[in-house]
């Protein structure tokens, strides 16, 4: 259970940490499990080719994305790592934003139409003139738009599979030159880390007001030292009681803004 | 085929290619803006941008629901689709959404999310919508599509919409996909005081000491209590507490004094008259809860 990661140098308890620890929205669990593992999100990146119309710092911030949602999902009860369970998240990430911005795009039948118009009058013009129409002819030709026929010309552009062949399908197939230390990766990493998106966690404390929070968090320690109902009373200039009471509608309200009804 | 207005009907979509996915998809929502509904899709950010492409001016008319973000545990995806639910009837009075699952690649995954698929037959079972799962048949494992006839009444695949005669009541198939909590021993008994206050404190020490963030040892305080309430109103009373950490996680198990329940699907219904409310509270506030009849009493399994 304690054995170090060969790859990222984690024990397997340090790992779950920072897994539960980034699954509760905590900013420096997040960052540090992203540092651990960023050579591997680098590594899936480097099977896309370049020149796919998208850049390697994208692929790098989807991928940490596909890893923080792993940690959303991670069961740290079955015997899985988590990086072969991670890698899976991470790679999914990557192939739907290459599939999203290399797509084929879905044409309406009218849309359908209308490139066939273009595309006849191209044919058309060429035959006629011995070179290709301009947008602007086209436009004259078909009644479209220039800016119409550029969009449906747009859709033309040759796709990528994003069935691309993955080198590495996990971390044993890495090797010594992957984990060299490369400057270059270095400075790349550190931007990505400043630019990790955490999710916003979600504090039930922002449904309470200043005086329910304060005695919520006084009388059970939560980020500051644990106080009676009577101390924190008489920190408000109430009887204790009277704090009693509010911590009651407190918990209350915190109950209710989870269990609204599905009809207003 | 259309929502008949008086509940709930749930379909599976099985298909092939994305081209069959998006042209099903869109049949699907014109049909239902057609006739009045409101109009839901579900899929991550590629399968959305097609059928968004493809419904041309409509789509304005649709709600789209990255599920990129929203399949992390079940509770909390009937959460998001509850609010989803009643935002949409605010402005129609039957919904359909079509929407695909998230599996994952661990075999324990799919155990859960097809336990998540027959709650649905339950859990939105009072509401006039027609809910349309759809399910890569060249994507996903096949245990996850024998799933997908034990927990849809119909399923379409092609052009062929067949009732499923392997459809396994919620409850039934829950149980039988559901392992048994493992015993726990490094989890230390605590006094539990003799109300719900002095629960709380001892319960927020522990938390403290295990260095449990401020939001999330509030989540848990709430789940507690729901637990404890519970145990007041049904089980006697709490018995016992014990707390502490297994697999990286905060672990609390309430132990109460009654003979406990056995209903799996307790706790996942989103509230409405008849149903309770503290389960679904503390099902949103933490990781998983498990239920269990060991020798000490029933116990209530609290995972953060």
């Amino acid at each position: 259970m304690s054995s170090a990661d060969s790859h990222t140098g984690l024990s397997r308890q340090h790992e779950q940490e920072l897994v539960v620890g980034a699954e509760a929205g905590d900013p420096v669990a997040c960052r540090e499990l992203v540092e651990a593992f960023l050579p591997a999100i680098a590594s899936v990146a480097r099977s896309y080719p370049s020149g796919i119309g998208v850049e390697r710092k994208e692929l790098l911030q989807e991928g940490v994305a596909g890893l923080l949602f792993a940690a959303q999902r991670y069961d740290t009860t079955l015997n899985t790592p988590f990086w072969p369970y991670a890698a899976f998240w991470v790679r999914k990430a990557m192939q739907e934003l290459v599939a999203e911005l290399t797509r084929p795009v879905v044409l309406s039948d009218r849309a359908v139409r209308s490139l066939a118009q273009i595309r006849a009058a191209r044919r058309d013009h060429l035959q006629a003139h011995g070179a290709e129409a301009t947008t602007a002819e086209l436009s004259r030709s078909t009644g479209l738009t220039p800016t119409q026929v550029e969009s449906l010309l747009a859709t033309e552009r040759p796709s990528r599979s994003v069935e691309e062949p993955l080198i590495h399908e996990d971390l044993s197939s890495l090797t010594l030159g992957d984990m060299l230390v490369d400057p270059a990766a270095e400075r790349e990493y550190e931007l990505v880390l400043d630019e990790i998106e955490i999710r916003a966690v979600r504090d039930l404390a922002d449904q309470l007001d200043d005086r329910e929070r304060v005695v919520i968090k006084a009388h059970y320690g939560l980020g500051r030292p644990t106080q009676t109902l009577s101390e924190v009373g008489a920190t408000l200039g109430l009887t204790a009681e009277r704090a009693r009471q509010i911590e009651v509608g407190a918990l209350g309200k915190l109950r209710a803004a989870l269990a609204y009804p599905a009809f207003p | 085929m259309s929502s008949d207005g008086t509940g709930m009907r749930h379909s599976a979509l099985v298909y092939e290619s994305q081209n069959d996915y998006v042209a099903r998809a869109v049949s699907f929502l014109r049909e239902g803006l057609d006739a009045g509904e409101g109009a839901v899709v579900g899929n991550t950010r590629p399968g959305l941008a097609a059928v968004r492409e493809a419904l041309g001016p409509d789509a304005s008319r649709v709600t789209f629901i990255d599920v990129g973000a929203a399949y992390t545990r079940p509770a909390r995806t009937f959460a998001a689709y509850h609010k989803v639910y009643a935002d949409e009837f605010k402005r129609a009075a039957s919904v359909r959404v079509i929407s695909d699952v998230q599996f994952g690649p661990e075999p324990g995954e799919w155990e859960m999310w097809t336990g998540y698929e027959a709650l649905m037959n339950r859990a939105f079972a009072h509401l006039p919508t027609w809910a349309m799962c759809t399910y890569n048949a060249n994507a996903l494992p096949d245990r996850v599509l024998e799933g997908v006839w034990q927990t849809h009444p119909e399923v379409v695949a092609g052009n062929v919409w067949r009732a499923s005669d392997q459809f396994e009541d919620p409850a039934d198939l829950l149980r039988r996909i559901t392992p048994a909590p493992e015993p726990l021993p490094e989890l230390r008994s605590i006094s539990v005081g003799h109300d719900s206050e002095t629960l709380r404190e001892a319960l927020a020490r522990e938390l403290v000491a295990e260095g449990v963030t401020e939001a999330k040892s509030l989540d848990m305080l709430v789940a507690v209590s729901e637990i404890a309430a519970n145990a007041a109103v049904h089980g006697g009373g709490v018995k016992g507490m014990r707390v502490g950490r297994a697999r990286g996680r905060f672990v609390c198990e309430i132990i109460d004094w009654g003979s406990g329940f056995d209903d799996p699907t307790a706790g996942y219904l989103p509230p409405r008259d008849g149903v309770g409310r503290g389960l679904w509270v503390a099902r949103q506030l933490t990781w998983r809860i498990e239920f269990s009849h060991p020798p000490q009493g029933f116990t209530a399994r609290l995972w953060l």
